[in-house]
C-alpha cells in the first residue's frame, strides 16, 4: 500500500503552500485535488459561466450534476442545489482553488481583527472570539506570503495601518478609472486611501510576467500567468523537489483512522468511481470551509462517531464569509479607461472605532464590470431592463457608472453551520453539504453602516446620484468562506489549536480558512496563506 | 454557430420570438437583438442549458400572438412600435386579457433576461454578433 509522510486535502490556497514547504523540506507528499489542472483555454472568458457571474455553469468546476449541496434558507425552506445556483456557496474548485480566478486582493487583517472580542464585547447569541495569536504573531507568515506568492502594493502607505518589518516586493497597480476622483474625496473626507495590494505582478516577478492590464481579471485565469495564486508559485516549486506527486479528480471521503482512533491516512475516490486507501504519518485537511467540515464529519469511525475534531460539536459551525454592501454612482463624465483589472484604491478608515457598530470594514472601487452583469445589477431601479431606455442607459452610461464596495467583517453565529445532509449523496456516494442558519443580526447592521459609507465617498466623488440597496440577513459563505474549524486553545469551543492541529489529535491539521476565528473586514485569501505557511513551519518543525 | 430555429419552433413561432426581442432591444444605429444574434444564443441554449424552457417558449409565443389579436385585432408581429411596447409593459406585469397557458409574467421575464443574455455576453455564446454590444457602450478587449 502507498505510504506517505504528509496527505493533503485540496490543492487551494493553503493546500499548495503546505506542499511546497514541505516537499521542499524533503518530506514525501501526496497532494489530493477533487478538480482539474484546467488549462488557460479551458477556463476560458465565458461571460455567463464564470466566478462573477454564474448563470448556467462554472468555469472552473465542479461539474453541474453528481455533486450538489442542500441550502436551507432562512425561511427554514430547503433546496438541493447545483454548483452555480444560489445557496451553494461555491468556491472554484480546480488546481489552485480560488486563487487560479480571483480578484487577487492582499489585505492582511488588521491587529485589532485578532481580538474582536476583547475588543467589543460578545453580542447575544454570536460566537465572536480572539484568535488564539495575534497579528503580530502571524505578521512573519504575512511577508512571506507576501514576498513569496508576489504582492503588488504601497508600501509606504500600508506601513501606516500595518506594522510591518518589510515592504512589498512590487509597487502598486497604477491608478484606473474612478480612482482619482475617489482619492480626491477620500482627501476632502479626511479617510485615508491607497493602492488596493494585488497578488499580481506588476513587474516581472519569480519568473513570470507583469499584468498586460485586461479586461478579464476577477472570475477569470490570467492571459500571461502574471496573477499569483498557489498553482503557479508554491505549487510549481512542490513539485520540482521531486518529492510531491499531485493527483486530481480524486474525492476524499474519510480521513482514516486506526482501530484506536490515531488519524492514518485517507480514502479517496478517482474520477472512475475506484476507491484508494493510502497512508501517511500526517494528513493535512485544505478542501475550504465548507468541505473541510464536510469531509472531517463524514470520518466517523467507532473511536470519533460524531466525525474527527467534533467531539464538543463545533465542526462546521460559524460559517463566515463576507457581506458586501455596494453603491453605484452615475458620475458627471466618463470614468472608464478600460485598464485592468480595475480595483485600484481603497480605505480601510471604517475597519474599526465606528460608533455603535462591531467592527466595519474596507472599502474600493470595482473590477471592470462585465457588460451583462453590469446589464443584470448596475443600473439604477427605475430604468427598465428593456426597450429603447435600457438600450440608451446602457450605451451612455456603462463608461460613467462605477463603483465602490466592500466586506463587512462577518459577525458569526453558530447557527450558521454546514452539517452533513441526511439523505442527499453526491456522484461517490457520500453525504453532502447541508447549510443552514445566517449570520448575527450585527453584520446586517455593519453592513448598512458601511453602505453609508461608500455612498458618501461617490457624493464626495461628485457622484451625480446613487443607488443599490444593503444586504439584508442571510448565510455568509461563497468565495470567502472561513470558520468552521475555527482555532482556539479551548477543545470545547474551538476545533484546532493555535497551530491549526486538530485537537486531540498530533498528526492532523487544518490548513484553510476554516481555521479563521473571525474573517477580518478584508479579502481573506492573504490571510489564508499565511496561515498555511504558519502550519507547515510547524509541521516541518514535529 | 448558427442555428436554426426551425428545428425547435414553427416558422409563425419564430416570427413572433423576432420581434419580441427586438422589442426588447430594439435597433438603432446599433444592431437590435435579433440582428445582434440573440435568437441564435436563445436556439443554442434551447438545445443546452435551457432545454427544459422550450415549452415555455412555444406556449408563451402563441399566447402572445393571441393576445395581441383579443386587444388589438392583429399578430403581435403586425402592431406598431408603440403598441408592442403598451402590450408588453402589461405583460411584464402579468395583466393579460386572455387566460394563458403559463405564467405570463415569467415567460416575459425569461425573454427579456435571454435577448440581454445573448445581446450583452460574450460572442462565444452565439449572440452579440462583431461584438457590436461592446462596441456600442465601449467595453473594449484589449488583451
Amino acid at each position: 500500500m502507498a505510504h506517505y509522510d504528509v496527505i493533503i486535502v485540496g490543492a487551494g490556497a493553503g493546500g499548495g503552500v503546505v506542499a511546497g514547504v514541505l516537499a521542499e523540506a524533503g518530506r514525501r507528499v501526496l497532494l489530493l485535488e477533487r478538480g482539474a489542472h484546467l488549462s488557460y483555454d479551458e477556463i476560458a472568458r465565458d461571460h455567463l459561466r464564470n466566478h462573477r457571474l454564474a448563470l448556467y455553469g462554472h468555469n472552473t468546476g465542479p461539474e453541474p450534476d453528481g455533486h450538489p449541496r442542500v441550502f436551507v434558507d432562512p425561511t427554514g425552506r430547503e433546496q438541493i442545489v447545483r454548483p452555480h445556483e444560489g445557496g451553494y456557496h461555491n468556491n472554484a474548485m480546480t488546481v489552485g482553488g480560488g486563487t487560479r480566478v480571483y480578484g487577487a486582493q492582499a489585505w492582511r487583517f488588521l491587529p485589532q481583527d485578532f481580538r474582536m472580542a476583547s475588543e467589543y464585547g460578545v453580542p447575544e447569541g454570536s460566537s465572536l472570539a480572539d484568535w488564539p495569536i495575534s497579528y503580530d504573531e502571524l505578521a512573519p507568515d504575512y511577508e512571506r506570503a507576501e514576498w513569496e506568492v508576489g504582492v503588488a502594493g504601497d508600501s509606504d502607505a500600508s506601513a501606516q495601518h500595518w506594522p510591518r518589518e518589510r515592504g512589498y516586493p512590487m509597487p502598486p497597480v497604477t491608478p484606473c478609472g474612478a480612482a482619482p476622483a475617489l482619492q480626491r474625496a477620500a482627501a476632502e473626507l479626511g479617510w485615508p486611501a491607497f493602492a488596493v495590494p494585488l497578488l499580481i505582478n506588476t513587474t516581472p516577478y519569480l519568473g513570470r510576467p507583469a499584468c498586460t492590464q485586461c479586461q478579464h481579471c476577477v472570475g477569470f485565469a490570467c492571459p500571461v500567468d502574471a496573477k499569483n495564486g498557489s498553482q503557479n508559485t508554491m505549487l510549481v516549486r512542490a513539485l520540482a523537489s521531486g518529492n510531491c506527486t499531485l493527483v486530481t479528480h480524486a474525492q476524499v471521503d474519510q480521513v482514516t483512522v486506526t482501530p484506536t482512533g490515531r488519524v492514518n491516512g485517507v480514502r479517496y475516490y478517482d474520477a472512475a468511481g475506484q476507491q484508494h486507501n493510502i497512508q501517511a504519518e500526517q494528513v493535512v485537511v485544505a478542501a475550504g470551509a465548507i468541505e473541510t467540515a464536510r469531509l472531517l464529519l463524514n470520518s466517523r469511525s467507532t473511536a470519533h462517531r460524531d466525525g474527527l475534531g467534533n467531539a464538543y460539536d463545533q465542526v462546521g459551525r460559524h460559517l463566515q464569509g463576507h457581506y458586501y454592501p455596494r453603491v453605484a454612482a452615475l458620475m458627471p463624465e466618463s470614468v472608464y479607461d478600460g485598464i485592468g483589472p480595475g480595483v485600484s484604491i481603497a480605505t480601510t478608515a471604517f475597519n474599526h472605532g465606528n460608533d455603535g457598530i462591531i467592527g466595519g470594514g474596507m472599502l474600493a472601487n470595482d473590477f471592470i464590470v462585465l457588460p451583462i452583469i453590469f446589464w443584470r445589477g448596475y443600473m439604477p431601479p427605475e430604468i427598465p431592463r428593456w426597450g429603447s431606455a435600457a438600450k440608451a442607459f446602457m450605451r451612455e452610461n456603462y463608461q460613467r457608472v462605477t463603483h465602490v464596495m466592500g466586506p463587512v467583517q462577518d459577525i458569526p453565529s453558530p447557527l450558521a453551520r454546514v452539517t452533513l445532509d441526511p439523505q442527499v449523496r453526491d456522484r461517490y456516494g457520500m453525504p453532502v453539504a447541508r447549510l443552514s442558519g445566517t449570520t448575527h443580526p450585527e453584520t446586517v447592521r455593519a453592513a448598512e453602516f458601511m453602505w453609508q459609507r461608500a455612498r458618501e465617498w461617490l457624493t464626495a466623488a461628485g457622484a451625480e446620484r446613487t443607488w443599490g440597496t444593503p444586504p439584508g440577513l442571510s448565510l455568509s459563505g461563497g468565495q470567502h468562506q472561513a470558520g468552521t474549524c475555527r482555532m482556539g486553545e479551548d477543545p470545547r469551543t474551538s476545533v484546532t489549536d493555535h497551530w491549526g492541529r486538530v485537537h486531540g489529535h498530533d498528526n492532523l491539521f487544518v490548513a484553510d480558512a476554516s481555521l479563521h476565528v473571525t474573517n477580518g473586514g478584508f479579502n481573506p485569501v492573504l490571510t489564508v496563506l499565511a496561515l498555511a505557511f504558519r502550519v507547515a513551519r510547524r509541521m516541518d518543525a514535529m | 454557430m448558427e442555428v436554426d430555429l426551425s428545428a425547435l419552433l414553427s416558422e409563425r413561432q419564430v416570427l413572433i420570438l423576432r420581434v419580441l426581442f427586438d422589442t426588447l432591444i430594439p435597433p438603432d444605429d446599433y444592431a437590435g437583438a435579433w440582428e445582434a444574434g440573440s435568437g441564435n444564443y436563445l436556439a443554442r441554449q434551447l438545445q443546452g442549458d435551457l432545454a427544459d424552457q422550450l415549452g415555455l417558449y412555444r406556449r408563451g409565443l402563441d399566447a402572445l400572438d393571441a393576445e395581441a389579436q383579443f386587444r388589438h385585432g392583429m399578430a403581435f408581429a403586425a402592431l406598431d412600435e408603440v403598441a408592442r411596447n403598451g402590450l408588453l409593459a402589461q405583460i411584464e406585469q402579468g395583466h393579460t386579457a386572455i387566460d394563458w397557458p403559463i405564467d405570463a409574467a415569467a415567460f416575459f421575464g425569461a425573454a427579456c433576461q435571454h435577448a440581454a443574455e445573448g445581446y450583452y455576453s460574450d460572442p462565444g455564446n452565439g449572440g452579440n454578433r462583431d461584438q457590436v454590444a461592446w462596441r456600442m457602450i465601449g467595453f473594449e478587449v484589449k488583451g
